[in-house]
């Protein structure tokens, strides 16, 4: 579940991520991949994309995840710390913004880093915001436990970025925003929304 | 009358007390121009109603004995500084709503995420917001109704033509949301006599800034009222052709020329960018600058199929996009604004990206140019400048040379620089 689970939320992706995303070691998860794969769930792309869904696999994993709310009689819980995370939302994806790129004279421009002090302030909000955060993963988890794990993951990336690794804030696979917007895409999965129509 | 103001020609209190939405509106009816009637409340109200947790003695009855005679009303935030997007608009109150559609505005002041917004530009967190109670006029009301905004001139080449969008039968929230899909500003031209009574208000209020200007704007039934006005803050080329164009048509001195363009433009414009000319398919909000060519993909797959460079296209990403963009040349959304997830991975990848140009309908495999700063979609390869050898630039620093007497080889950056140091002296 948990792998499968993975690869709907992060997109096709490598052994790696999806063992950063399920905590799982490498070995286990590649064995799981395996089991998904002769189960028509999966398929590997060499060379571009890694491990990738299926339909039947993206079938499959909004046909448990539904089931595991309905058995759990959270739904109505989720939604609403869902409310609270869209409320947060807008705010991250500000201070990813204003991480990168920052008004001069009124022309967006790319932030160089040079100014030391209005990076220490982006990353004292970061710091700031993940508090919050804390407590509305902490309502999403007291209805489906498992994206209590998306603490420990944000929490990680922000501890790297304080440590110094800034691009752990937007910059990189494993960032904050990054690591964010897979929760994002997960409470969209779990709770059946479309992202968009076309 | 201690904390509202009925905003007419007659308001003359400066943006930190009335804020700067009324501000503009009282000087709309200073030029004679068209403003639905409104009140506004001020910030001094706003600190009060912060500080107390109520409305100052008094303001009630005052409100409702003002919005009396307004049957339907909008209730929106005006602060000193603009904060776009980070406070609340509540649209068509009810006169018995005002009251708590006034302390939800104050309230919105302190979201976190303004609090947020606040702390990372510079902006005091003591200041408040004005809240502007304006009768509501209908965009929605009929198929000769509708809302928009406008440039006086083209805010990416500095053109001087109006340019914006607009939205029949829509109210006034629904372009600046960027939910709703804007035809051009030109579509309005279906509609001559609307179209004339724009492009006069967009004359006068130049002529008054002497210098671009950009308004909000809803009709109803066939007749304009304007929302919101303020100054153009023209960028890069566009700034430059702007202040020389000014210069020609008398409104302002080489000096002041000279002085309006900052160097920081200059060095965005040597940033690559589709040339003036090209016929532009699509346009959107130009958030990752440079420009990218490449065939269209319309998935991350086909993106990272694609043997050539290609442009990833999509309504909006999502985290499986990210392996789509890895692989592609640049980003063009249909939604989504300066902030969106797509705009923080182009970034992250430092590729040009375009977000929310509405409509999407472009073909998978069609060849196209994106211009990540103007926020241009081309069909094709146009040609790129990727230093201002347009005349503009060059007038501007002839004269800037004039002005230092010292016209050696140097950057463009130093020309004006050198010119702004001596008329500051």
């Amino acid at each position: 579940m948990t792998v499968l689970h993975a690869l709907r939320c992060v997109g096709s992706t490598d052994v790696g991520r999806v063992a950063a995303f399920t905590g799982l070691g490498e070995s286990e998860v590649e064995s799981e991949l395996i089991d998904l794969a002769v189960a028509g769930l999966v398929t590997h792309h060499k060379g571009f994309g890694g491990w990738q869904l299926t339909e039947a696999g993206k079938a499959a994993d909004a046909e448990r995840t539904a089931a595991e709310l309905d058995a759990a009689g959270t739904r109505t819980a989720l939604k609403e710390a869902f409310e609270d995370f869209l409320v947060l939302n807008p705010e991250l994806l500000d201070l990813c913004t204003a991480w990168q790129v920052r008004q001069v004279d009124g022309v967006m421009t790319i932030n160089d880093h040079r100014d030391a002090a209005y990076d220490d302030r982006v990353v004292r909000m970061f710091a700031d915001f993940h508090e919050r955060a804390v407590v509305v993963i902490g309502e999403l988890a007291a209805a489906v436990p498992r994206f209590g794990r998306y603490e420990t993951r944000l929490g990680t990336a922000l501890a790297r970025a304080r440590a110094g690794e800034r691009k752990y804030l937007a910059d990189t696979i494993a960032s904050f925003h990054t690591v964010w917007a897979e929760l994002h895409e997960d409470l969209l999965a779990t709770l059946g929304i479309q992202r968009w129509t076309t | 009358m201690d904390h509202l103001r009925h905003v007419t020609a007659a308001l003359d209190e400066p943006p930190e007390v009335v804020g700067g939405k009324a501000h503009g509106l009282a000087l709309l009816h200073r030029l004679g121009l068209p403003v639905p009637e409104a009140v506004v409340i001020t910030t001094e109200a706003c600190r009060a109603f912060l500080r107390d947790g109520r409305l100052p003695a008094g303001l009630a009855a005052e409100l409702t004995a003002a919005v009396a005679g307004m049957s339907v009303v909008s209730v929106r935030s005006g602060a000193a500084v603009s904060m776009p997007g980070m406070m609340d608009t509540i649209l068509n109150v009810r006169p018995e709503a005002v009251e708590d559609s006034v302390k939800a505005v104050f309230s919105s002041w302190n979201t976190p995420r303004a609090r947020t917004y606040r702390t990372l530009h510079d902006i005091p967190h003591d200041l408040g917001t004005a809240v502007i109670v304006q009768r509501m006029v209908f965009g929605d009301h009929d198929d000769r109704s509708g809302t928009g905004v406008a440039f006086s001139r083209d805010p990416s080449t500095g053109e001087n033509t109006p340019f914006g969008e607009v939205l029949f039968g829509h109210q006034g929230d629904a372009v600046v949301s960027g939910r709703e899909l804007t035809l051009p500003l030109r579509e309005l031209t279906h509609e001559p006599e609307l179209w004339q009574q724009l492009e006069d208000a967009l004359t006068r209020i130049e002529r008054h800034y002497r210098d671009a200007c950009y308004v909000e704007f809803t009709f109803e039934s066939g007749v304009l009222w304007l929302l919101q006005v303020r100054p153009g803050r023209f960028t890069g080329a566009a700034a430059v052709r702007l202040a020389t164009d000014l210069v020609d048509e008398g409104a302002i001195t080489k000096e002041e020329a000279l002085l309006r363009v900052s160097p920081q433009h200059l060095r965005h414009v040597r940033t690559p960018r589709i040339a003036p000319g090209a016929e532009v398919v699509v346009r959107g909000l130009g958030v990752c600058p440079g420009v990218a060519t490449g065939r269209v993909a319309l998935t991350a797959d086909e993106a990272v199929r694609m043997a050539g460079p290609s442009v990833l296209v999509r309504p909006e990403t999502s985290p499986d996009d990210i392996r789509g963009l890895a692989a592609a040349a640049g980003v063009v959304t249909a939604r989504g604004g300066p902030a969106s997830h797509a705009a923080v991975v182009a970034r992250s990848m430092g590729k040009p990206g375009v977000v929310g140009v509405g409509r999407l309908d472009l073909a998978a495999g069609t060849l196209v140019t994106i211009d990540g700063t103007s926020g241009e979609v081309v069909l094709g390869t146009p040609e790129i400048v990727t230093t201002a050898a347009d005349t503009h630039l060059h007038r501007l620093l002839e004269w800037a040379d004039e002005v230092s007497g010292d016209d050696s080889e140097r950057p463009e950056t130093e020309r004006l620089e050198a010119a702004q140091a001596v008329l500051r002296r």
